[in-house]
């Protein structure tokens, strides 16, 4: 496994301001399902993204893209992880997405995504 | 309405739309034309973004010399090559590292060039009615100095629709927002060199080259460029896969766009999506001309063309007093969709009218059942069995499934039963009945009169009509006959009124009616 740290807000943190989507993939537990609710994905119809395979692919994606990510306002509490994530394109479109996580045997589970964007 | 960007591509600003917020980036290449405001007043198109931007970022943009990017002189438009530059810089400008690219139509050669070129960009390649060799896979040079011709003298008028969807050439909506979007999309010089720069389009030399996964996506009638174009990218792109779907219709926001993105979005996600379209309980009609091919033969292109005009008017305007959900016009037939099936057969009644005063006769049929419904489309297997109890009805007859009947008690509406058809995937075949509107002084069954006939016309009346019927206008009949146009113009007013029939073109219908008898 290509896991070497803890999941925590610090490596969640440093993984996705540094577009490591290796790293985040690894913080996933097989059976894990990301579940995003925006604009175009609304509530009583969810996008979910199931298993680590395809965990992996999504974060790819999104860190194929050249763009900036800043974490903040992260909060632990128990197994339960929150944080919030502002993102800028280099045309000037910015993205915020705000995230809750539940861990298990210190890999995430379950997160649920929402998320609003400039269009 | 969605913020469009410029990207700067050389010295020129490339037009740009970034729509949703999906995972993975998905770059639209557009075909001959484009214009990304324009685009989204089509309900077909902002329904395929929609779908299309539920799982990715889409990107699209207007090509150079194209809708809202910079024009380039028309005599020396940069060839294919410069263009995917665009593409490239559009992708830069919105911080997309790596996308999928979706070409349509001539988007596609210029998709193939950029994969092959950029494969660390390109996670993935979906050519939609594509080709790799303009003159073998879609015109040969006497098609082409046809089509030239068509652009020179109709440009920004619609001309070029019937190369591209002739299923919608007579649609009300369609075809007049066709003809701004070629005006708004093109000037005519900048049209005419862009085809004249599609027609040099070969990048078979390309294909060995493309080493990305490759979805291949085909109507299999399509009208402008034959399936042998995507076959033949098949046979060289190593891995690709082909779907060839049902459909007619060129542009790829036409038609089943639902089916397009189930496809895209599988090949790219890795799931099929749960069926998004929604299923409602809908009362269905089919409104068919009947004997629409021999009545389009006697009347000539020109007069049916009108005729079937003044006719889809009439029928839209009753139907959606009636209370049409829905409305489609096919060539030849209505398909609309109702709350209540009591509705969808008075609608019936009243287009047999509409039609009877354009000397037009109709077969309707009525069902009720579950569609699908999405965007402005309407599938599903009611609609194919309305259509079926349709094909049983005879001239002016409206016949409906018994379950119209059942779910029509109180409304007034008689009905007499008619036998049964068959449906494929039901335990016991579906009752037909006949719809008869009530009437009180009247016969429960409607009169089947001998409805006008030549005989009330004079011989030189029948003369001067059977000239209406060959599509002559007053002077040409009065020149032949020799006599004033004013005569002409009495003549055919007095033929209008002994018929009780409200236009030329009717009387011309009602003339080829006559004849077949």
């Amino acid at each position: 496994m290509l896991r070497t740290k803890a999941v925590d807000g610090a490596a969640i943190k440093q993984a996705i301001e540094g577009r490591d989507g290796k790293m985040l993939a690894s913080f996933y537990a097989d059976d894990a399902v990301v579940r995003v609710i925006d604009r175009n994905n609304p509530p009583s119809k969810p996008r979910d993204v199931r298993g680590r395979q395809a965990i992996a692919t999504f974060w790819d994606d999104i860190c194929s893209r050249a763009m900036t990510h800043q974490v903040d306002t992260t909060i632990a509490e128990g197994s339960r992880l929150a944080f919030t994530q502002a993102c800028a394109y280099p045309d000037g479109t910015r993205v915020f997405c705000a995230a809750i996580l539940e861990l298990s045997d210190g890999l995430i589970v379950r997160q649920t995504v929402v998320q609003a964007w400039d269009e | 309405m969605l913020e469009t960007r410029y990207a700067r591509s050389g010295n020129l600003h490339i037009a740009y739309q970034v729509v949703g917020q999906g995972a993975l980036d998905l770059v639209l290449v557009p075909g001959f034309i484009s214009n990304l405001e324009l685009n989204w007043e089509d309900p077909g198109y902002s329904r395929l973004l929609k779908r299309l931007s539920a799982f990715s970022r889409v990107i699209q943009f207007d090509k150079r010399g194209t809708g809202l990017s910079d024009p380039v002189d028309a005599a020396a438009l940069p060839d294919i090559e410069a263009r995917m530059d665009d593409v490239r810089a559009v992708m830069d400008a919105a911080g997309s590292g790596r996308a999928a690219i979706l070409g349509v139509s001539e988007g596609v050669p210029m998709a193939i060039l950029f994969a092959a070129a950029c494969p660390e960009r390109t996670r993935a390649l979906i050519l939609y009615g594509g080709y790799a060799h303009f003159k073998s896979s879609v015109m040969d040079e006497t098609a082409l100095e046809q089509f030239m011709g068509v652009l020179d003298a109709g440009w920004g008028s619609g001309a070029t629709l019937k190369s591209f969807a002739p299923r919608l050439v007579n649609d009300k909506r369609f075809a007049p927002w066709w003809a701004r979007f070629e005006r708004l999309s093109a000037s005519p010089a900048a049209a005419i060199s862009l085809a004249r720069m599609n027609a040099a389009i070969d990048v078979r030399g390309a294909l060995p080259a493309v080493n990305v996964p490759t979805l291949l996506i085909h109507r299999c009638n399509d009208a402008h460029v034959s399936p042998d174009g995507s076959r033949y990218l098949k046979a060289r792109i190593a891995g690709a896969r082909l779907v060839e779907i049902p459909g007619s219709d060129h542009p790829v926001w036409t038609g089943d766009v639902d089916r397009i993105a189930d496809e895209v979005e599988e090949f790219l996600t890795g799931a099929r999506p749960v069926t998004e379209a929604d299923r409602v309980l809908a009362a269905l009609l089919v409104a068919r001309i009947d004997g629409a091919e021999r009545l389009a033969s006697r009347l000539g292109d020109r007069a049916w063309s009108k005729c079937t005009e003044d006719f889809q008017a009439a029928a839209f305007t009753a139907a959606e007093r009636l209370g049409a959900r829905c409305l489609r016009w096919d060539g030849d037939r209505l398909v609309a969709r109702f709350d209540g099936p009591a509705r969808a057969a008075r609608t019936a009644l009243a287009l047999r009218d509409a039609g009877a005063a354009l000397g037009l006769a109709l077969a309707q049929g009525v069902h009720v059942g579950e569609i699908e419904i999405g965007g402005e489309t309407m599938t599903g297997l009611a609609v194919q069995v309305t259509e079926r109890i349709a094909g049983l009805a005879g001239s002016g007859e409206i016949m409906a499934s018994s379950l119209v009947g059942e779910l029509s008690a109180g409304s007034g509406l008689h009905f007499a039963a008619r036998g049964v058809m068959e449906v494929e995937g039901r335990s016991h075949p579906l009752e037909i009945v006949l719809v008869v509107a009530e009437q009180h002084l009247e016969p429960a069954v409607p009169k089947k009169g001998p409805g006008p006939s030549l005989a009330v016309l004079t011989a030189r009346e029948r003369e001067i009509l059977a000239r209406v019927a060959d599509g002559m206008s007053n002077p040409a009949i009065a020149a032949m006959l020799a006599l004033s146009e004013h005569t002409v113009k009495r003549h055919v007013a007095n033929i209008l009124t002994k018929l009780d029939l409200g236009s030329r073109a009717a009387a011309a219908a009602f003339s080829a009616g006559q004849k077949d008898r």
